[in-house]
């Protein structure tokens, strides 16, 4: 029944798939770390990376379309781009607010940007250029084998989640992020500009978002729709972690990740042991943010709140 | 009062501008809460100044107006000006304020709750040029003046005790390399010795490193004995201002902030007293 090498191929595309979901999952807690929103246009902001390179490396809208790594690139910088003008234009003009309004204003956003990418693409699949879907799968050991996409995403979700932690722990700046997302006016008193901060916290989340929304379509080797989904799935794995941590959200991603594999391997479809029936690889994930939320609130590595009475 | 006054009054160098002028301001907040009105106030540079009132008689909205960050939180100066060091700085951004070198330590002792004493030091880093790497050498002012926090850096500082945690906000100032530190309510909440002790170490810090201070709190006994002039505040305005020396002879502050009047007063006597001073 349960054969090994395959249980072993689950795993590592499972491992892989929670690597994509991870990139996204710490753009996420980054925000929440940093500002305390909850930027519910997570989902739709990998969209734009992923229909981004569509828009700019495949015939679909511009009649002379960039080579496909060039777009891959430009993708990228539009991530950044992104995020300095929602900080100027939008963000800023919510600094003394309650944060629930951000968090709203995240609400419209993400309509927003899913509204604008079926206005030009409409709602269906998009192929990637031929250069940026990889067929090969890169052999492991012990017969199992990955796809390039995901063995890409578990590189980079590597190296992001080691920078952050070591610019977070180690760097005056990393120190000052985390003191002005605990009490931003003792933060203003030191120096800290709350507007430079936010800017820096939304362009790099929305930079290794936008990363993330690539590499899931290449991972299915064009951008959908079924990308916007993951702005749900990777609040799994950011409750787990712990909301405000990113190695948090990291293993949270991970632990979706391999949930949703062997969700709908074993549970689904004529591979199941018990097949509960279709779908039930995306319910998992889901089914374990309720248990997370009352068995563990705070998540794995979430600040608990210091009371003194 | 004009500034020849002021020098004659025990003031140093009386060509210098003083350190901050405050000159017949309002502060209204929201654009419609009157906070404070026609205040003036000079702060002669190396002193200590006192602000002493009862609460919400508008000393913190002053020290937030002179640091700029009282414009974070919509106040607004919409009479008057503030200077600083002879530069008219009023509603500067907390920013500007910062780059010119005040420090302002914030009522309640706002320790950075999460992070540990080192990195809340750290933090005070920020200001020298925005900087990215930190030497544990930076904090050598900090541990000079309070030895122990040296013991427990890596304690998380909400888990500090009370006196610790104010030793960290006037440390983690100290870092900051501020030419005029603000300070509102240091000694809330805190025990009488760890009161005696922190403004031991004030003074200290004020003569050895040069730091104009401006001290607003509750504590007017203790405040006045450290500081060189003493300004009172009641309900939005300057009531009283003097040499802390004279201000501690004087017999409404012995009566009402000090507690230290010959007689028994009664309330009605007091109402009586402020009607009467209203008018004088």
């Amino acid at each position: 029944m349960v054969d090994v090498t395959t249980f072993l191929d689950i795993t590592v595309s499972g491992i892989g798939l929670g690597a994509l979901y991870a990139l996204i999952a710490m753009g996420f807690a980054l925000i929440y770390k940093v500002t305390g929103v909850l930027n519910f246009a997570q989902g739709q902001i990998a969209m734009i990376g992923a229909y981004g390179v569509v828009f700019l490396g495949t015939g679909a809208v511009l009649s002379s379309p960039l080579p496909a790594f060039a777009a891959l690139a430009a993708t990228i910088a539009l991530g950044i781009v992104l995020g300095i003008a929602l900080e100027r234009i939008v963000f800023r003009q919510f600094i003394g607010e309650p944060v629930l309004s951000v968090i709203i204003v995240t609400l419209a956003l993400g309509g927003i940007f899913s509204g604008f990418i079926a206005f030009l693409f409409g709602r269906n699949f998009r192929a990637y250029p031929p250069e940026l879907t990889f067929g090969s799968r890169i052999d492991l050991v012990a017969g199992a084998t990955i796809q390039t996409a995901f063995a890409i995403a578990v590189l980079l979700a590597l190296v992001v989640v080691a920078a952050l932690m070591l610019f977070f722990r180690y760097t005056v700046t990393g120190s000052i992020l985390r003191a002005a997302a605990t009490d931003e006016q003792a933060a203003m008193v030191l120096g800290v500009s709350i507007e430079r901060t936010i800017a820096l916290a939304w362009t790099i989340s929305i930079a290794i978002t936008a990363i993330g929304g690539i590499l899931l379509a290449m991972s299915s080797d064009g951008a959908g729709f079924s990308i916007e989904a993951t702005g749900i799935i990777i609040f799994a794995a950011v409750v787990f972690g712990g909301l405000d941590s990113i190695p948090g959200a990291f293993i949270g991603a991970i632990v979706v990740g391999l949930l949703q594999e062997y969700g709908s391997f074993y549970f689904e479809g004529g591979t199941a042991i018990v097949d509960v029936g279709p779908g039930f690889g995306e319910i998992l994930p889901l089914l374990f943010l309720l248990v997370v939320i009352v068995v563990k609130p705070y998540g794995l590595f979430g600040t608990e709140r210091i009371e003194r009475l | 009062m004009t500034t020849s006054e002021r020098a004659s009054t025990g003031g140093s160098a009386s060509q210098q501008p003083p350190v901050v002028e405050l000159d017949n301001v309002e502060i209204v907040y929201d654009r419609h809460f009157l906070a404070v009105q026609g205040v003036s106030m000079e702060v002669q540079e190396s002193d200590i100044v006192a602000l002493l009132g009862p609460n919400g008689a508008g000393k913190s909205t002053v020290l937030k107006m002179i640091s700029g960050i009282g414009r974070s939180e919509r106040g607004e100066v919409t009479r008057g000006s503030v200077s600083y060091k002879g530069e008219d700085v009023t509603n500067y951004g907390a920013n500007e304020m910062v780059d010119r070198g005040i420090t302002h330590i914030l009522e309640g002792r706002r320790v950075f709750e999460d992070l540990t004493v080192e990195e809340n030091l750290r933090c005070g880093l920020y200001r020298d040029g925005r900087r990215f790497r930190f030497d544990v050498e930076d904090y050598r002012i900090a541990f000079e003046y309070f030895p122990q926090l040296e013991e427990i850096l890596d304690l998380k500082a909400g888990y500090a005790s009370g006196g610790q945690q104010q030793m960290l906000v006037v440390a983690r100032a100290l870092i900051h390399r501020p030419e005029l530190l603000l300070l509102d309510e240091p000694s809330l909440g805190l025990a009488p010795k760890l009161v005696r002790d922190i403004f031991e170490t004030l003074v200290e810090i004020n003569r050895e490193e040069d730091i104009t201070m401006i001290i607003a709190d509750q504590n007017a006994k203790r405040t006045l004995e450290i500081a060189d002039y003493g300004y009172v505040m009641e309900n939005g305005q300057v009531e009283l201002h003097d040499p802390a020396a004279e201000l501690m002879e004087r017999e409404e502050i012995k009566e009402f902030y000090l507690g230290t009047s010959g007689d028994e007063s009664r309330y009605r006597d007091i109402r009586h007293y402020k009607i009467r001073k209203r008018w004088t």
